[in-house]
């Protein structure tokens, strides 16, 4: 199996942004919620949670499961 | 006609009595009422703790599915009411569980909606790559042999004629040091995650780590492979324009 030039490309990508103060999924997920009410409310939660916004860039699956939290929490109404 | 006034005091006072028996029991309605409608953390953490209220687990369990379905609808091909009614089930089950860790730092529904989330799309992705095993990723290339992940997964595109080229010389220098760095359990999980793009969740679950175990594992890789490119004068920067 070899690599694709897009593949190393996302690779060297990763290795360059690596900082030594990310944070892990279960820290991303302690403050999920609050970061997303945040959101909804228009403030900006990249501001003061800069942390989880960083792993929310790096972590497909926290990712996606930020997006659907904001679905869900807009058809609820919570944090508007 | 003192028969009919005495008839008439007996039907009003049972009139009274019927009128505040009628308040008194729409008052302990209302009363009810008010008291599930859950408005405030305190209130949803307190009829939730053991034992669980009924009424609340049930109007926690509407609120998820209510939420869960425009969050997972553009992943769920069909019958998405009864998979969104299983996770909301599971999800009650972890949240009652651990309710004694919510922390009030959002709302407590906003909470228990990113532990469905989590569930669901958990969920979907175990059905995805439930075919897939790792041993199957890794002896996918009939040329290899065994199940073992190698440094050959590891080769770059076209090692060719032209592999004296600087750019060439340095995605070498790169794998090599990927190579000599990385524990086999490192380029494992890189391998996974990012050259066969499989999700986190289902790395972690099928190597046997917690999700955050995983992602460190991989923090860790990175951060060497940074500190290692730095020290042999690669800069990353310059690799990405060449590549």
């Amino acid at each position: 199996m070899k690599l694709s030039t897009d593949t190393l490309k996302n690779m060297i990508r990763a290795i360059k942004m690596t900082r030594p103060d990310e944070i892990g999924c279960d820290d991303c997920f302690d403050q999920l919620s609050e970061f997303a009410e945040l959101k909804l409310a228009g403030k900006s939660p990249e501001k003061a949670m800069p942390l989880v916004q960083d792993h929310l860039n790096r972590c497909g699956d926290c990712r996606e499961e930020f997006e659907a939290l904001l679905e869900a929490l807009k058809e609820l109404k919570v944090g508007i | 006609m003192n028969k009919g006034i005495k008839i008439n005091i007996l039907d009003l006072i049972a009139n009274m009595a019927l009128f505040i028996y009628v308040f008194m029991i729409n008052w302990f309605k209302r009363r009810k009422q008010e008291a599930k409608s859950y408005r405030t953390n305190e209130e949803w953490v307190e009829s939730l703790s053991n034992p669980p209220d009924e009424d609340a687990v049930d109007d926690l369990r509407r609120y998820l599915i209510r939420g869960l379905k425009p969050a997972l609808y553009k992943y769920v091909d069909r019958e998405l009411d009864q998979f969104v009614e299983d996770v909301a089930q599971d999800a009650l089950l972890k949240i009652l569980d651990k309710i004694d860790t919510f922390r009030g730092e959002s709302k407590f529904v906003s909470w228990a909606m990113k532990i469905a989330v989590r569930e669901g799309l958990s969920e979907l992705r175990r059905k995805k790559w439930q075919d897939i095993s790792i041993g199957d990723l890794a002896g996918s290339d009939p040329e290899e042999e065994g199940s073992e992940i190698n440094s050959e997964v590891f080769a770059i595109d076209d090692p060719g004629p032209d592999d004296t080229t600087h750019e060439k010389m340095m995605l070498k220098k790169v794998m090599g040091i990927i190579e000599e760095e990385l524990s086999e359990k490192q380029k494992k999980a890189i391998m996974l995650l990012m050259v066969q793009g499989m999700p986190v969740t289902v790395v972690a679950e099928q190597m046997g780590v917690t999700r955050n175990a995983l992602y460190k594992l991989v923090h860790d890789a990175r951060l060497n492979l940074k500190k290692k490119m730095g020290a042999q004068g690669i800069d990353p920067e310059k690799m990405l324009k060449q590549l």
